[in-house]
């Protein structure tokens, strides 16, 4: 994106350009009026020495005719030198303030007033009686300046010592000669010379204002808008962005600034971000403990109720079950063997075991929630449980393989609990396998969650579970073994134990080819 | 004939009855009481060579029981019948001196091998005092 300075005149080119360009043109101003006036004074007076020089020169030719008396002579000569170019007018007055000669023939014979201004220059009312070289300016009925220049004719030894005798020895100034000279030609020079310093002065101005501008814009106002335009991005959230201003000077400083300040917020944004996360994170982690926790709180309030109850009605039915035992033991034996009242009575008290198993299994509720959990050596409650279990003569065909991992540590557990579960396990996958199989027992360290677990498998061959069982194993009852084998109340007990140890129990199996299960218990 | 006399303690009338005509049609002379104290006073009165106690009873529990009978007669052994069993009662039971434990609902059989062996072992003991 190509970005654009402003172009305003509040912007900073703006402003920088106004008050240069204002300061630069007051300057000029000054400047070019003191090189006019100054130009024009001098010019001025090279005129003046020029006019004066002129004057003496028609003062000088004319001597001759003035000493000789010869009028028409003196007449000649004015008229000539008068008719020079440049020069308006050339006068000669004598003593009484009259035009003796003039280049234009209809003034010779004025009169001069003795109150006009030309006389009262030299003639004060006080007497005093000076006279040098004199000139002014005026202007000509034509519209053009004129130099009007004056010179004394003074009298000398030659003058009142001439055959004609007119002046006296005593009078210092014989007469005036005045020239009037035109300033027309000087005026055009002087306009001409204004004018090209006027143009020059403009045109030094422009080209400078362009190259200010020129350089206002490319190191300035440039990457001002830059810079702003990333100012911009990044308080729009755009942290990425970065100035590209690569110069040497106070802005490509700037910018490095601004960058590192950027990547600095970016920087702190993104740990901010994952520190939220983690927050986050921790509190979920933590509201799922809370949960877990609670939830286990339920679990074991609720099986330390069905305990109760379980216990309860254990021993309240054992007794009339033992009276049911008994008695049909005691009857059995008054009927020889084969009849059908015995096989009656073998019935009965095939059901009334039946009962008893049922309430062992319910027991096992009443069991499953212990007071007291000390440190439990897992392996060493895996090989008692074995123990136990492969001395009975329907475990003969089952292979037993164990891989247990001498480094679990001890967990936080009942010892009987756990020993129970472990028997159930076994015991089912026995099941599973009608008595021969291999049956695979592993223990190891795992790590979910950030959690240290034991973990617990038991990897069996046998029938494997199927797909619509698998959710409902864990359901007290639920059996899939024959009448009076199966309580379903194994995996129920096993399930409450773990659960009350904070653990968890997971299954995995194929059908046909067995099934695994894990038991997990946190460690520590 | 001297097989052995036998003091059962239960709470429920069937237990009794069921231990009666179990262990009569063998010869062993038993006696029956509902209580623990009625117990205690029986056997201040005559003599038994073994006790047959429910571990779980409205006033004094069997463990009471067998405390009190290894205290004053320390001869005497004690078989506890428990409806639920744990390890753990059992394992105080025996560590009180208790001779076995038999879980309900039991069969005959097991209630008549754990008094035969508890009378043998209690008629050993006597030959062993009397020589
Ligand atoms: N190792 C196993 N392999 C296959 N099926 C199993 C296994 N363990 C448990 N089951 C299934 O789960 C059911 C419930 O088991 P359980 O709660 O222990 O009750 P029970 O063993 O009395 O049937 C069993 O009937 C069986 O169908
Ligand atoms: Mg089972």
């Amino acid at each position: 994106m190509k970005i654009k300075p402003r172009k305003t005149p509040y912007s900073l080119t703006g402003r920088l350009l106004w008050t240069i360009g204002a300061l630069m043109a007051v300057v000029s101003t000054i400047f070019w009026y003191f090189l006019i006036t100054y130009q024009e004074k001098e010019l001025i007076a090279n005129f003046v020495k020029y006019g004066m020089s002129f004057v003496d020169n028609v003062r000088k030719t004319t001597r001759y005719g003035m000493l000789t008396f010869q009028e028409i002579l003196i007449q000649q000569t004015v008229e000539a030198v008068g008719s020079t170019e440049g020069v308006v007018q050339i006068k000669i007055f004598n003593c009484k303030g009259k035009v003796a000669h003039s280049s234009q023939k209809k003034d010779i014979g004025i009169i001069l007033d003795s109150k006009s201004p030309a006389c009262l220059a030299c003639h004060p009312p006080d007497k005093s009686h000076t006279f040098t070289p004199r000139w002014s300016i005026g202007k000509s009925e034509e519209g053009f300046r004129v130099l009007n220049i004056v010179q004394p004719i003074y009298n000398e030894p030659a003058c009142y010592t001439s055959a004609c005798h007119v002046h006296p020895k005593n009078r210092k100034i014989l007469g005036l000669v005045e020239a009037n000279l035109s300033l027309a030609l000087l005026d055009r020079a002087i306009n001409q010379q204004s004018l090209a310093i006027t143009i020059y002065v403009f045109v030094f101005l422009s080209v400078i204002s362009v190259v200010l501008c020129a350089i206002l814009w490319k190191f300035v106002s440039t990457p001002v808008s830059i810079l702003a335009e990333g100012m911009k991005r990044v308080a729009a959230g755009d942290l990425e962005h970065k100035v590209e201003i690569n110069t040497r000077d106070e802005m490509g400083e700037l910018a490095k600034c601004f960058n590192s300040m950027t990547s600095d917020l970016s920087r702190a944004k993104t740990e901010l971000i994952e520190w939220g996360h983690t927050l986050e994170r921790k509190v979920e982690e933590k509201t799922e403990a809370i949960k877990k926790a609670q939830e286990q709180l339920i679990q074991s309030e609720k099986l330390a109720s069905l305990g109760r109850m379980a216990a309860g009605v254990a021993h309240e039915i054992n007794n009339p079950l033992t009276g049911v035992v008994t008695f049909g033991h005691l009857l059995l034996k008054k009927f020889p063997e084969g009849s059908e009242e015995r096989q009656d009575i073998e019935v009965i008290i095939e059901q009334a075991n039946r009962c008893s198993n049922i309430i062992k299994g319910l027991l096992g509720f009443s069991r499953a929630t212990s007071a007291e959990k000390g440190g439990e050596n897992i392996n060493t409650l895996l090989k008692r449980s074995l123990d136990i279990m492969s001395h009975k003569a329907d475990f003969f065909d089952v292979k037993f393989i164990t891989r247990l991992d001498e480094s679990l540590p001890l967990v936080k557990a009942g010892g009987l609990q756990l020993q129970q579960v472990f028997l159930n396990m076994i015991l089912n996958a026995v099941d599973a396998m009608d008595g021969k199989g291999t049956l695979t027992i592993s223990t190891r360290n795992i790590m979910e969650n950030g959690l240290a677990f034991a973990e617990i498998e038991f990897a069996d061959t046998g029938c494997g579970i199927s797909e619509e069982n698998m959710t409902k194993i864990f359901e007290p009852f639920f059996t899939t073994k024959p009448v009076g084998k199966g309580t379903g109340l194994g995996l129920a007990v096993s399930y409450g134990i773990i659960k009350d140890h904070g653990g968890n129990i997971i299954v995995k199996s194929e059908v046909g080819r067995g099934a695994s299960f894990y038991i997990r218990i946190p460690i520590g | 004939m001297d097989t052995g006399k036998i003091l059962v303690i239960d709470d429920e009338d069937i237990v009794r009855m069921s231990c009666q005509r179990i262990l009569a049609p063998e010869g062993y002379e038993v006696k029956t009481t509902k209580s623990a104290v009625e117990g205690f006073k029986l056997l201040g009165e005559e003599c038994f060579d073994v006790v047959l106690t429910d571990l779980k009873m409205p006033d004094i529990d069997g463990i009471e029981v067998l405390r009190r009978v290894k205290e004053e007669w320390p001869d005497i052994e004690i078989i506890m019948i428990t409806g639920y069993q744990t390890i753990n009662t059992a394992v105080q039971a025996i560590k009180l001196g208790a001779f076995d434990y038999i879980e309900k609902p039991f069969t005959p059989d097991s209630i008549l091998s754990a008094i035969g062996k508890a009378v043998e072992q209690r008629k050993e003991k006597k030959q062993d005092k009397g020589r």
